[in-house]
Parts: structure tokens; sequence; C-alpha cells
């Protein structure tokens, strides 16, 4: 079967050349026959942001995007220099390229007709561009594992010298029961999170691991792979498993590679969504969304989430831009990445918490410090312990306001929430700027909020509705407009009735 | 301490209109700080000399032991590693 031939040989190839061309490959690009290579790439974003992601992939990108019917997947088209940019994406939790995919698949009655096919279909899929592009996406990340080792044992070397910013005492504190207590940690995030940490703590693995690999790089290297099945769908026949089983056997079969569950180096994606078929290979392997966190706290938000709320408020530069209940800081810390012409203020009640966040921003100053190599720009962002229902601000200061308000669930509680959210949404419009101020609040208590909202229309409309999903509880994020009323102490409004 | 931070004229010349300028002077030279422009002056958007100033001390001075005075309400509120803690009573 020549095609077999081909794409080995093109592995093969490629795999002896990798010493003394790995430099160019990262360097200068993708060699001259991939040179022109446009491929469709797919990513996973929060269900509910897929507009906002299409629109930083427009943005960014310059491509357009195709929102698929499998809720929190867009895709868009790209060619393959363009691949370390895609990988900057903020909307973005994952990323694969498509290998191939079935708009309508016709699947057969019985189980066993099903199977087969998927069986046969292994060996006639278009593998090798998709497969080039595994190539150049795995070079990005041995030299991306080599910066992140440098930088871990500086920064090891830093914490230690200056004694931080909090009492060193809890700050090892938090690193030790982020690695055991991780019961304690958003359970959703759990593999998410146990790989970043391993990242930042286990230098010694990581490097040791990589010194392995390229031992390994001299010979011809047999690939290890593994197949994930995502289904979804009610007239199915068959189960994830079965399907990735069969699958995954007839890719074994096909390209002599061997399956291995946990240390592998290409993961294969089989994803049905009813008759909508996408075959891919993943191109991220930690996810990027804890990316700005490295001290967590109970209920961490994603930092894709993150951008995606502060995306919907359309920071203009010079905006100030508060989160009022920042909890461990991380919507003002993608915001002050991001959006760094504007200033970002990060406040709440708990002073673990803004400890927390003033640890994480001086994390992320280290970080950038070590990876630049010379004294890098401050953050346009500050921390302060505050009381959101009587906060330290001017009114009218403030552009825009983006919090995740506490659910009720694993922080607060629900009655408390009756009493806090009318507060909370009345100090916030006095600090909003009338007009064109603007908030995105992030809650799991809709009824509370809405009822919260239904009493403050002189000052709040509500213009947009995304539903998101946060670790299977169904929440809301609330688009809402400062109207262009001034705010009126309740002092002044003796005896009259403020119209709604 | 000082903390390098990048220059932004556009930013600064949004902020500077809102500085109350007698806070600022006071605070600054309980800081004693030198370079502090004395308040407004014509032109200022394109003194280079002033948005520079103005940028090392809006921005770049950062406190990280001390405590805030409240002008108005006489409230103590202070500051430990960079970090101010202001509950407010509802008078304030």
């Amino acid at each position: 079967m020549c095609n077999v031939q081909e794409a080995t040989k093109q592995l093969l190839d490629v795999n002896l050349h990798e010493n003394w061309r790995a430099n160019q490959v990262t360097e200068s690009g993708p060699r001259s026959e991939s040179e022109h290579l446009q491929v469709t790439i797919g990513a996973t974003v929060p269900t509910g942001f897929e507009q906002t992601a299409a629109a930083e992939v427009r943005e960014k990108l310059g491509s357009s995007c195709k929102i698929s019917k499998d809720w929190g997947k867009i895709y868009f088209d790209i060619s393959v220099e363009s691949l370390a940019q895609v990988h900057c994406l903020r909307s973005v939790d994952n990323l694969f390229v498509v290998v191939k995919e079935f708009k309508d698949y016709q699947f057969k009655e019985t189980k066993e007709e099903v199977l087969k096919d998927f069986e046969e279909l292994a060996g006639k899929l278009p593998w090798s561009d998709p497969l080039k592009v595994w190539k150049i996406n795995t070079s990005f990340k041995k030299k991306k594992k080599h910066k992140k080792i440098n930088q871990n044992s500086g920064r090891e070397k830093i914490d230690n010298g200056q004694g931080d910013k909090t009492d060193e005492k809890e700050d090892k504190k938090g690193f030790t029961n982020n690695t055991l207590d991780s019961h304690i940690l958003d359970y959703y995030e759990n593999p998410a999170i146990k790989e970043e940490i391993s990242t930042l703590v286990g230098d010694d693995l990581a490097s040791s691991k990589d010194e392995k690999d390229e031992k390994e790089e001299t010979h011809p290297k047999v690939l290890k792979f593994r197949v994930t099945c995502n289904r979804a769908g009610e007239k199915h026949c068959f189960s994830s498993n079965e399907a990735a089983r069969d699958f995954g056997g007839a890719v074994q079969d096909y390209f002599k590679w061997k399956a291995d569950m946990t240390n592998f180096d290409v993961e294969v994606l089989l994803n049905i969504h009813d008759n909508e078929i996408v075959v891919g290979i993943a191109l991220t392997e930690e996810s990027l969304h804890r990316r700005n966190i490295t001290h967590f706290g109970p209920t961490t938000l994603r930092s894709t989430l993150a951008y995606g709320m502060l995306r919907l408020c359309a920071p203009q530069p010079t905006d100030i831009i508060v989160d009022p209940m920042c909890g461990t800081g991380a919507i003002p810390i993608e915001g002050s990445t991001e959006w760094s012409n504007c200033y970002h203020i990060a406040g709440d009640n708990n002073p673990l918490a803004v400890n927390r966040a003033a640890n994480n921003i001086s994390s992320l100053l280290t970080k950038s410090q070590i990876k630049e190599g010379k004294v890098s720009w401050s953050l346009p962002i500050d921390a302060v312990q505050w009381d959101i229902c009587n906060l330290p601000l001017r009114t009218g200061f403030v552009d825009i306001i983006v919090s995740d308000m506490p659910f009720g669930k694993r922080m607060g509680s629900k009655k408390r929430n009756w009493n806090l959210y009318p507060a909370c949404l009345r100090e916030m419009s006095r600090v909003c700027k009338p007009g064109t101020g603007r908030a995105a609040l992030l809650t799991q208590d809709k009824k509370c909020f809405t009822k919260a909202l239904s009493g403050m229309g002189h000052v709040w409309r509500k213009v947009h509705t995304v539903w998101v999903n946060i670790g299977g509880l169904h929440a809301a994020v609330y688009l809402l407009k400062r109207t262009p009323q001034a705010f009126v102490h309740p002092s002044e409004q003796d005896g009259e009735r403020t119209p709604w | 301490s000082i903390n390098p931070m990048e220059f932004n004229p556009d930013f600064l010349a949004c902020m500077i209109p809102e500085v109350e300028w007698a806070l600022l002077l006071e605070a600054a030279d309980t800081l004693h700080l030198v370079e502090v422009p004395k308040g407004l002056t014509e032109g200022y958007e394109h003194n280079e000399k002033f948005l520079r100033e103005m940028h090392q001390v809006l921005l770049e001075v950062e406190v990280l032991e001390g405590t805030l005075k409240c002008s108005e309400s006489r409230g103590l509120f202070p500051i430990s590693w960079g970090i101010p803690n202001m509950p407010l009573s509802d008078e304030e």
C-alpha cells in the first residue's frame, strides 16, 4: 500500500534530519514542501463563547470561522506559517488539526457494521498534511518546554531570594496544598490543573524526560498514539469506547504506531455529534485555560472564560476595568496582559484572595522577566482589599466591570446572595460611568440575579446573556449597559419614587 | 519602590484631568518624591517632561508599606505588601 509507505517514509525522513534541521524548522518556519500548506484547525472554546472566539480569530489571524453544531468548537483555515500565532489565541482551550470532516455521515444499521466502517475508514483518510502540521507543532512545544524549564529554575531562585510578597509560609503552603489536596481545586479542571502544576513544580521530571526524548530523536522513533472519541447524539448504536477501540486498532495497523494511553506522541480525535464526524490530531496537551494562574483558589475561573467575558465588553484604550470580587485575580490578570492600554483593578474582601491575586500578578511578572532576560515592564494592574458594597472608588470612575459573582454553591450561600446581589448591583451602578459604562457578570444563581436586576432598570439595562457551562453547572454571563441616568444616593431620594 | 512601566501618553491624557492636585501633591510630599509637577499647565498634553513625570508618579511609584488617609472621613487604611486594605463604613 503506497499510502502507508509514503506516510512512513515522510515521518522517517523528518526524524533522520531532525537533529540538524530542528533549528531551521522552528526558526525559519516550515520547509519548502509545506510552505503554502493550508490546513483547517479546530479549537475548543468555552460553550457560549463561540462568537467571541470567532471574533478573536478574525481579528488576529484574518480567518473567518465556522461554528459547529457540536457546541464549544470552532473551525478556521490558516496557512501553516500562522501556526505559532494560533497558539497565542486567548479564547481557545484546546487546538487540533482536522484530518477529515464528514458533514452527514451515513451510519449503518448494526453496531458491527458501524464499527467495521470505522476500521476501514482509518486507511482512507488524508493523514499526510495533518501529520506534517503535527510535526511542526511538536517542535514548537519542545522549544517551549525548554524555555519553561529555564523559567522554573530561575523563578524558584527568585522566590527564595526575595521572600516573596506574602509570607513564605503561606506561599509554600499554597503549593503543597495544590499538589496534595487537589480536591480543594475546581473538580472539573483537575486534569488541566495537575498538568500545569507538574509543569511548574516538577522541573526535574520534565528536564529528565526531555533529555530522554532528545536521545530518541537520533534514531527513527516509533510513535506512540491514542484515540480519544467524543460522542454526542441519541441515535448511535455504539459507544465512544467501542469506536475509539476499533478505529484505534485500524490506525495502529495502518501506521505501525504503538498504542499508549498515557505517554502518547499523537492524540487522534474522533468527534461524533449526531451525523457530523470530525477526525483530528490534537495540537495541545496541557489545556491553555490555566495559563496565568499559579496560585489557585477554591473557585478559580478559566483564563479563556475570563478573556471571553472581557472581550464581550469591548475594552477601549484608556478604559478603567474593575473586578470587585476578583478572587485569585483571573479576570484582571488576563485583562492586563491582553488589554495593556487599559488600567485594571482587582479587589476582594477576603485578604487570602487578594494575596493570591497579588502573588499571581508577581508570578506573571517574574515569568516574563526571565523569558525576556531583562527587566520587563510592570503590568497596568493593582490589587486592593475592599468591600464590594462600599467601594473606595469615585462615582462614575469605572468604565467596565467584569466579575465572577459568588454562585452560592462553593463560595457564599444562596441565602446570602439575596442580600448581596442587589447591594452589589447598586454599588456597581454608582462607580460605573453612566451612558458608556458596561458590566459582564457571571453567576449560576440566575434567579437571584434576575430578581436583583429587575429593581435596577433605571441604571442597568441587560443587553445580552451568554449561557455557559461551568463544571456541569448551568451558569450565565449577563452583559449589562449602564444607562445615562446619574447615580442618586438613596439619602437624596427622600419620599420620591425613582422611575424605572 | 519604583516599577518601570510602558509609557502610554493617551492613557495619561485621559487620567490627568481627573487628578485631584492637592491630594496628589500631599501624597507625593509624604513619599518624598521630587520630580512631581505642581499642577496643570497650558499645553500639558504635549509637554513630554510633564507627561513623563506624571507617568512616574501615577503609574510607576508603588507604596509597599504605609497608610492611606482619607481627606474627608479621616479614615486610615493600611497598605501591606503593596495592597491597601479599605473596608468602608456606610458614611464613607
